[in-house]
């Protein structure tokens, strides 16, 4: 495997979660790796597109990986939004499975992508990239066994046929990650349940609902902490707690970390540079 | 007796759109057991499945179910005959948001477009413009951002500066894709027109076999 990557940032992370984007740069860097990113990328379509204009959700993120193939010559890009993932995962499944949509796609793009490009993701990144055992050498401040809910969410591994995750249902990758780094992974229930997603930005009430659940789960199973690798889940895992809080006086909360910020403590980076300031639920248990 | 409106082309539009066959869906509700957002709307995903087959355009839209999908692709992965649910829940709001059957109160499809815009507009999602357009829209909202944003903001985790892409190229793949989308739907439409001009020239031929 390359130890460059082109870096597809994505929008979430050079906006409301600009500390995912900053301890996924350190982290690289201190794992050996060098991310380029795409000059002039563009939004990947996100949630809007693929239902609003199917023909562009699948052209977009074929154009980026057009660039990383041809202009930048790499074989891999780096794409740890979850959501920004499963678009790029989805375009080149698509162009590779019906020639209608590659010509139309091709069309749009304005230049053919001939699937010379490898999409990973946060976990695939330390997993697959960096390797586990490359990742444990690595490692100057082991976490001393906390106890991690690795949250999978529903696109780092959602739809198998096209993401080709292992076990769709109850994945172990990121598992494998926190335990490299100290940490002591928890079985759970609801590694890939939905968070409610961008229905945070219009039906909050879902969206506590569901991260009740999830969190109560984790904390049921025994977990000092969770782990995320989507800005989304992020934002709603950590974000609606005081919410939760206020509905429920007895709820007891429970802190949310980017998988980038456990991995970039435990091979050295400074707390500064992995925005460790930016959670709502106070993450002093874990990361003090 | 309320009226209802049902057209016996809907599961096949479905199809010219996104590829999937709603005909092999048998009912056995294992997207509606796994689906995160079911208890919240009248109807789930195996009536909706259902609702396609028999073309029953109000149960599909008159309901927000389809507008509460999150794409969290469970239906999708879990469905034993292969069907891309998921994708056909985009497929329905496509044909909502063209046929004018978004119902009344339903922010979330709102949202959608003003994310799209908002892409479209700057070649990146600004996160700061959808929240400010959704509040002009819909001034109530202006209660439920209070309780996050400004704990947000003093975090520091609100970025109010936008970094553009390449507008143009976004532009162009914009225009391009939609021509090349209705274009389609015109062939569609022609070839539907003709068939049904071949079905209707072989009716007066048989009625005039009656008399």
């Amino acid at each position: 495997m390359s130890k460059t990557l082109a870096y597809y940032p994505g929008c979430s992370l050079h906006g409301t979660s600009g500390e995912f984007d900053a301890s996924f740069r350190a982290s690289a860097r201190a794992l050996g790796l060098t991310l380029q990113e795409i000059p002039g990328w563009e939004c990947c379509g996100n949630t809007a597109a693929h239902s609003i204009n199917r023909l562009l959700s699948t052209a977009l993120p074929v154009n980026e990986l057009a660039k990383v193939e041809q202009d930048m010559k790499l074989d891999a890009v780096a794409v740890p939004c979850a959501a920004c993932y499963s678009r790029f995962k989805t375009g080149a499944h698509e162009v590779g499975e019906d020639a209608g949509t590659a010509a139309d796609v091709r069309a749009v793009v304005g230049r053919p992508y001939n699937g010379g490009v490898t999409v990973q993701n946060l976990v695939d990144v330390y997993h697959d990239a960096v390797g586990l055992d490359e990742l444990a050498a690595r490692v100057t401040r082991p976490f001393g066994g906390v106890k991690i809910a690795c949250y999978y969410g529903c696109l780092l591994t959602r739809p198998p046929k096209v993401t080709l995750a292992e076990d769709p249902e109850y994945p172990t990758h990121m598992d494998d990650v926190v335990k490299a780094v100290g940490c002591e992974p928890i079985d759970w229930n609801y590694k890939t349940d939905c968070c409610g997603a961008s229905l945070a930005l219009t039906e909050q009430g879902i969206v506590d609902d569901l991260v009740a659940r999830i969190l109560n789960d984790a904390k049921a199973c025994g977990a000092d902490a969770v782990a995320v690798a989507c800005p989304l889940c992020q934002v709603n895992l950590d974000g609606r707690q005081s919410e939760i809080l206020r509905k429920n006086s007895s709820w007891q909360t429970i802190p949310v970390i980017f998988l980038s910020q456990l991995v970039g403590r435990a091979v050295g980076v400074s707390d500064r540079e992995l925005g460790l300031r930016k959670h709502l639920v106070d993450i002093a248990a874990v990361m003090a | 007796m309320a009226t209802c409106t049902v057209s016996p082309l809907l599961a096949e539009n479905v199809g010219t759109g996104c590829g999937e066959n709603a005909y092999k869906c048998y009912q056995c509700k294992r997207c509606t057991s796994g689906c995160p957002v079911a208890l919240y709307s009248e109807m789930h995903p195996a009536m909706i499945m259902r609702a396609v087959q028999l073309g029953q355009l109000d149960m599909v839209f008159d309901d927000r179910f389809i507008w509460l999908c999150t794409g969290c692709e469970t239906c999708t992965t879990r469905c034993p005959q292969g069907i891309d649910i998921a994708a056909i829940m985009d497929e329905l709001k496509i044909i909502a948001r063209r046929d004018g059957r978004i119902p009344a109160d339903t922010p979330s499809a709102a949202m959608l477009k003003l994310n799209y815009d908002s892409f479209v507009r700057w070649g990146r999602m600004w996160e700061v413009e959808l929240i400010a357009r959704d509040v002009l829209k819909r001034p109530a909202s202006v209660r439920s951002w209070l309780s996050l944003g400004p704990k947000m903001m003093l975090k520091g985790k609100i970025n109010p500066t936008l970094k553009k892409g390449d507008t143009l190229a976004m532009q162009r793949m914009v225009r391009t894709s939609e021509s090349i989308t209705s274009a389609k739907m015109q062939r569609q439409a022609d070839a539907a027109a003709s068939a049904a001009t071949a079905s209707g020239g072989a009716g007066p031929a048989h009625s005039g076999g009656e008399s």
